[in-house]
């Protein structure tokens, strides 16, 4: 599994923020063609970014592009453009409505990998659900194809095609987010949250991100690389967690060696799932290698 | 005569200016900014390889640079020459 507590949106017509990025240390970095670049400055930004691609040089970050909306003429030419340097590990699709979408994005990545001679299927999407039909279609939506890695709810669009906008307290979105929590579990994708757009509210944003945590999502979009250490620190388990995870990991490779199912850990009885989510602490806490394989 | 930009002037960026000239003429390039007294030999070569890959003989381009990568300035140059070829399909 890979981490994604932080993916930081980075305009993608502004050289200074895509080759610095990086430095600011998200697990993931989303190079913006579509709302952050007006209309008449898509080519030169897709030609930045096809550069800034080439170049490579991302850190550790998972490295991502938002497209335009495939409601645009953009968006064919923008995966067209960057998919084949084979740099990069997904495209997050904005305004994502139903499974045809999907589909529509998966047939034209697969024939842009095979055209380029890369592995088809490595490109994964992100999808966007910024309308009320696109939430109601999550599950469908994560479903769609085997390159879909993520649902990520919408903030400012989606509110508005409920006929509301957003409030600190974040009342609109909750039950929009406990519902895509559960599509995206069913699924067996990321669960990613929108971002919090007032950048200097740094205790709005930690209470936001331990509500979304304790919901169960993965991560959050970020806007803004402050951003970054407040929701790590929210994802990153703490000391007790830590040790009881070992704990747990432990006595569960020793039950396995003993041929037993299942031990007891303080009291506590400990099982496969428990085990799973001790393997997670771990991966979280950066004690265990990105990729390892604890599903 | 026929112009085009592409780029800005924020910090790590460059704009790029364009314009036609008749057949013959070849490149004239001017650059401008802070760097091009240290660097104006790099510049000057990632402008004219661009420009060669582009396959662009003729032109007048100038440069405002405000500390732009090799990349970016290549970058915006492309930019600037299919603006201006009339290809800016957005």
């Amino acid at each position: 599994m890979r981490l994604r507590r932080t993916m930081l949106y980075l305009p993608g017509n502004n050289p200074n923020m895509l080759l610095r990025g990086h430095l600011f240390a998200p697990d993931g970095l989303i190079l913006d063609l579509e709302d952050a670049v007006a209309v008449r400055e898509k080519d030169a930004a897709r030609i930045l970014i096809r550069d800034v691609l080439k170049r490579g040089e991302f850190g550790s970050c998972e490295v991502t592009v938002r497209i335009n909306g495939l409601d645009t003429e953009y968006w064919r030419k923008d995966i067209e453009t960057l998919v084949p340097l084979g740099r990069l590990d997904g495209v997050r699709a904005p305004k994502v409505d139903d499974a045809a979408t999907v589909k529509q994005l998966d047939e034209a990545l697969s024939e842009i990998e095979e055209k380029a001679g890369l592995e088809v299927g490595k490109t994964k999407i992100f999808c966007l659900l910024e309308t009320a039909r696109g939430i109601f279609n999550t599950y469908d939506i994560a479903t769609a194809s085997p390159r879909v890695t993520a649902v990520i709810p919408g903030g400012e669009d989606l509110t508005a095609d409920l006929r509301t906008n957003r409030s600190p307290e974040g009342t609109e979105l909750e039950g929009i987010r406990k519902s895509v929590i559960v599509a995206a579990r069913a699924a067996g994708v990321d669960a990613l949250d929108t971002v919090f757009p007032r950048i200097t509210d740094d205790e709005g944003l930690k209470r936001e991100t331990e509500f979304i945590k304790q919901l169960g999502f993965d991560g959050k979009s970020v806007i803004h690389p402050n951003q970054i250490p407040i929701i790590h620190e929210v994802f990153t388990p703490t000391e007790k967690e830590i040790e009881r995870a070992r704990k747990i990991v432990a006595a569960a490779k020793e039950a396995a060696e003993r041929g037993l199912g299942a031990v007891q850990v303080d009291g506590r009885m400990v099982d496969a799932p428990v085990v799973k989510r001790a393997l997670f602490t771990l991966t979280r806490a950066g004690l265990l290698e990105e990729g390892t394989d604890n599903a | 005569m026929k112009t085009a930009q592409a780029g800005t002037v924020e910090s790590m960026d460059c704009l790029v200016t364009v314009s036609e000239t008749d057949p013959g003429t070849g490149i004239a390039l001017t650059l401008a900014g802070a760097s091009v007294a240290r660097f104006s030999k790099a510049m000057d070569k990632a402008v004219r390889e661009t420009l060669g890959q582009l396959e662009i003989k003729d032109l007048t381009i100038t440069v405002q640079d405000n500390g732009a990568l090799d990349l970016v300035l290549k970058a915006r140059v492309e930019a600037a020459v299919t603006r201006l070829k009339g290809g800016d399909e957005a």
